[in-house]
């Protein structure tokens, strides 16, 4: 008998339960049973991460284009000296402060991809967001968010609570939809708390008791997928974690997050997709060259990137990393030493599947002649080629056209992030 | 239209029109004269005032009438609430919350804890001012600490007063006697978003609080719109105060300043240039001139404040719409930061909007005729009244709702206490498809649930602070859209699990800054069907399910210790899917 999840936690394991039975062994033997064939997260298991950048990153002090004449003459205050940046092919270097990364570069665990962006010409952060993450740029009325649509129409993986994680306080709009997906803070503290294991136990229970009579709809579909997740988690045990490989993840929210996604990979609960914020990129003021505000959020970001990599040591090779901004910057710099709201910007995109080392995208330049509304970086990627090629080359996703209504994909036109 | 005519209109729509209109009418005359001496006082001078009270559908009992009430156009019921709103009439008790004023409030008092009340713009600037000095000063004297908080006095002084500006709204959600005010002044405290951690709203903000959105949320839509039009944290907000005509220079002369406006965090403002260089300096002041249009305000305007996304604007409108409103601008911090119309900035070309010409030549005077323009359109009408039905009735709005809020704006002017008060007679406000429809917010969440213990928040902002650990940091919506009202927003997994934390806290008398008082709900006792009966009359309105009661009495099986027992209950009812709807 194949033990479905839901009936399970609906009916099976409540009975349990109350014989005292070990719920935990139980769930365990659910899902053994329900997917024989595959044991999670050891082998073939492809995941994805995705990173945004809110706030607009300025792309061209990220991948910095210093071979472009016009780099460093229209930002004769923040443009990071040639002296200064980390070469990466001749034309194009890291900043600084971001060389944590180069050694993934050398590797060819990483690649960037520049002068990528929306079609959509808005310079609202607001705007810009919500259609990054919808995935239909232009379209504010589409309900869902693209990874979850990816998850509504790629059914393979939809039987643990932690296929789709988010990082955070609130359900980002790219996992909104009626897929289940689930919003953490922190798994230190995810589930109930108690001062004894045994009162944090029985809360659990009641608590799961109570919700699974409550009517159908999100409270009931999110409480459920919450005891679910709070059941496997245990097992994960969460709190005995320790990066690995001599791993340090920077101080702060995002290294914490990074460190939080690891963590989850290793468990082997079945996560496949993670989404977290890292914020600070809106540089109007005093941005900063190779030291400054934007060198500072830079580090933080490289650093968890590279104690997430080194972290992961063998597993990288099932997972990718996808970085993403809503917008880029102006290319000059402004009148008080910053950058106002603009059009493309780099992208990251990092692991083992990840055909690495080199810059992708077609450069369109920096001669104003070339710009985008001659100010702005022009789009010669759209943000979804590259989204769409991530799903269908390392996640083999096979209905691209229900992710993106209203975009054909088109495999001539992906960047060539994931090797083939 | 006179009002008589009106509530008859309204009432004789519905189905069960012949009975409520008897009843309305025996009520109409018992109101009419109860109220006489109050009327007498003449302090509201709305045309449109409540003479009568109409009767909420028989299809709810005076019982869930009073919570279906209490839940949506309150922060849920007090211990005793639901009962003494049943007995006094719910549809007197909502008319009395539409006339605030008159309502005995002992909030003044609480609010006098609140030293935040006695700064005005200028002192809370020359606090966020000298904390800047003294963290500049740290960075330039090499601290190897300089990311850690300050702890001067002043630093001190700046932390408790933005702790008390997210308390103060927390307490006066619990506390205070005028519920719907309250109710109300969040909607447009989110209709009408700052963040407070952007650069100077941290000290424009509150006053923005105070005195622009409290004293017009029962207004008129036209006078609020444009106090916040207006408003220094709005301006600095959107951007619009440095929005300025392409190739327009300031005056020579003083006004030619370091602007010292545009720090973001973690720095309030920038750092100060090497005073040696007085050229550089006046080189840089130079340069930070605005250089032309910002569209940042002129967006949002229509799109989130008045039109709506659909409301038939076009991106040439949005650049008339900037254009409009340049000069629009503050006065430097050190003098608080108030409007200010800067002419020179002003373009004086002419304009046209949704096809409305604006000539050349004028000033200040066309920004208010473009907000009453704007206030006074149908498709802001539709939305404004869309985004209130929302709050009050349903997440998906009824068109009937918002067509009656509609009518009632047209007939008022815009008068939000008479689009409020047809929202609340209307047959959607009491449809059972509507009641329970709604999630709590997580601001909803933990002030009902202090609520329902009968709870005394502490000035420290400790209660909002759960508010915020739920996903809801008060004056913190980065975005100009505001907290979203929809479920799915607030509904996940995550969120769950913390409510129900935050809940058993709560009756336990673990969640710090609240004094809770579990013996308004019931004493202590190892008894669960007293527990049970209580916690359902008193938290739940009489709504608790069956099985909630079967989980709460299996639970309560082997607890002996009444304290335990009483928290085990009552935190379970809170923390249940029943206390999670409103």
């Amino acid at each position: 008998m194949t033990i479905s999840r839901r009936v399970f936690v609906q009916s099976g394991g409540l009975a349990l339960f109350s014989l005292g039975l070990d719920p935990l062994f139980l769930a365990r033997a659910a899902f053994a049973a329900e997917r024989p064939q595959r044991s999670w997260g050891v082998s073939d298991h492809p995941i994805l991460i995705c990173l945004f950048q809110r706030g607009a990153v300025d792309g061209l002090n990220m991948i910095v284009p210093h071979g472009d004449p016009f780099y460093a003459r229209e930002r004769p205050r923040i443009a990071v000296p040639h002296g200064d940046v980390v070469d990466l092919d001749g034309h194009f270097g890291l900043h600084p402060r971001l060389a944590a990364l180069k050694p993934l570069w050398d590797s060819k665990c990483l690649a960037a991809i520049h002068a990528i962006g929306s079609p959509d010409a808005t310079r609202s952060h607001f705007d810009a967001q919500d259609y990054m993450e919808s995935g239909t740029p232009g379209v504010k009325a589409t309900p869902d968010g693209w990874l979850n649509r990816y998850c509504q129409h790629d059914q393979e993986h939809q039987d643990t609570p932690f296929r789709a994680v988010a990082f955070g306080p609130q359900l980002p709009r790219i996992l909104a939809g009626t897929a289940p997906s689930l919003a953490l803070d922190d798994l230190q503290t995810f589930g109930l708390r108690a001062p004894q294991p045994a009162t944090r136990d029985r809360l659990t229970r009641a608590f799961e008791e109570l919700y699974a009579g409550s009517a159908t709809g999100l409270v009931s579909a999110s409480s459920q997928e919450a005891f679910e997740a709070v059941q496997l988690l245990k097992q994960a045990d969460p709190g005995q974690y320790q990066a690995a490989h001599g791993a340090t993840y920077p101080r702060g929210k995002f290294g914490k997050a990074m460190l939080q996604i690891a963590q989850l990979i290793k468990a082997n609960v079945g996560l496949q997709l993670a989404f977290a914020d890292v914020t600070g990129w809106d540089t109007h003021v005093n941005q900063g060259a190779s030291e400054g505000q934007l060198a500072a959020r830079l580090a933080e970001f490289g650093q968890a990137l590279a104690a997430f990599a080194q972290d992961l040591g063998e597993k990288l090779r099932d997972v990718v990393v996808l970085t993403m901004s809503e917008f880029g910057r102006t290319v000059r710099e402004n009148g008080n030493a910053g950058t106002d709201h603009g059009h493309a910007t780099a992208m990251l995109v990092l692991g083992g599947p990840v055909q690495g080392g080199r810059v992708l995208g077609r450069w369109p330049g920096l001669d104003p002649s070339s710009r985008f509304e001659e100010r702005d970086v022009a789009v010669t990627t759209d943000f979804r080629d590259l989204f769409a090629e991530i799903l269908a080359r390392h996640l083999r996703a096979s209905n691209l056209a229900a992710v993106f209504p209203g975009f054909s994909p088109d495999p001539a036109r992906f960047p060539g992030a994931i090797r083939a | 239209m006179k009002r008589g005519d009106a509530v008859t209109a309204l009432t004789s729509e519905r189905s069960d029109c012949q009975y409520n209109r008897m009843r309305t009418q025996i009520l109409a005359a018992a109101w009419a004269l109860s109220c006489i001496p109050v009327r007498g006082g003449g302090r509201l001078n709305s045309p449109l005032r409540p003479t009568v009270a109409a009767a909420p559908p028989a299809s709810l009992t005076p019982q869930d009438s009073a919570l279906h009430a209490l839940n949506r156009l309150a922060y849920g019921p007090r211990p005793g609430e639901v009962a003494r709103v049943a007995a006094a009439g719910v549809m007197r008790w909502i008319d009395r919350q539409l006339a605030p004023d008159r309502l005995d409030d002992a909030l003044a008092r609480r609010e006098r804890a609140f030293s935040l009340l006695t700064y005005d713009r200028r002192d809370l600037a020359a606090v966020y001012l000298d904390v800047q000095r003294e963290r500049r000063e740290r960075q330039q004297a090499g601290d190897t600490m300089a990311d850690r908080p300050l702890e001067t006095p002043r630093a001190q002084q700046g932390r408790r007063l933005a702790g008390e500006f997210e308390q103060l709204a927390a307490m006066r959600a619990v506390l205070s006697e005028r519920q719907l005010y309250e109710v109300v002044v969040d909607f447009w405290t989110n209709h009408f978003n700052v963040y407070v951690a952007k650069g100077a709203d941290r000290f424009l903000a509150p006053d923005y609080i105070e005195h622009t959105i409290r004293p017009r949320a029962l207004g008129s839509f036209e006078d609020l719109l444009i106090a916040t039009a207006e408003s220094p944290a709005m301006l600095f907000y959107l951007d619009n105060w440095e929005s300025v005509a392409p190739g327009s220079t300031p005056p020579a002369g003083p006004q030619v300043r370091v602007r010292p406006f545009l720090g973001r965090r973690p720095a309030l403002f920038p750092p100060p240039r090497d005073p040696a260089q007085p050229d550089s300096q006046r080189q840089r002041a130079l340069e930070r001139q605005p250089k032309g249009l910002n569209e940042n305000y002129a967006r949002e305007l229509l799109e989130l404040h008045t039109l709506g996304v659909d409301g038939g604007y076009t991106q040439q409108d949005v650049i008339e719409v900037a254009r409009i409103f340049t000069g629009w601008g503050i006065t430097r911090p050190q003098e608080g930061g108030d409007f200010q119309f800067h002419d020179w900035a002003h373009d004086r070309g002419e304009k046209r909007v949704l096809d409305v010409r604006f000539p050349a030549g004028r000033g200040q005077e066309e920004g208010i005729r473009l907000l009453k323009l704007l206030a006074n359109q149908p498709a802001t009408m539709h939305h404004v009244s869309g985004a209130l039905c929302q709050r009050f009735v349903n997440d998906d709005p009824p068109d009937g709702c918002v067509d009656d809020a509609v009518v009632a704006w047209k007939r008022s002017h815009g008068d939000i206490r008479e689009v409020l008060r047809a929202i609340v007679h209307g047959a959607d406000f009491w449809a059972a498809s509507n009641v329970r429809a709604k999630v709590k917010t997580p601001l909803e969440f933990v002030v009902s649930a202090a609520r329902a213990v009968a709870a005394e928040p502490d000035t420290t902002p400790r209660l909002a602070q759960v508010v915020a650990r739920l996903g809801q940091p008060l004056y913190l919506h980065v975005a100009p859209d505001g907290y979203p009202e929809r479920e799915a927003a607030w509904v996940n997994s995550g969120a769950l699990l913390d409510r129900m934390n935050a809940a058993v806290a709560l009756a336990a008398e673990r969640l710090p800054g609240v004094v809770v008082n579990l013996d308004s709900i019931v004493p202590a006792t190892e008894d669960p069907e007293r527990l049970i009966a209580a916690a359902d009359r008193e938290i739940l309105g009489g709504t608790m399910s069956d099985r909630t009661k079967r989980v709460i009495r299996e639970q309560l099986a082997d607890v002996h210790d009444p304290i335990r027992a009483r928290a085990l209950a009552l935190g379970l009812t809170l923390g249940g899917p029943e206390f999670q709807r409103q």
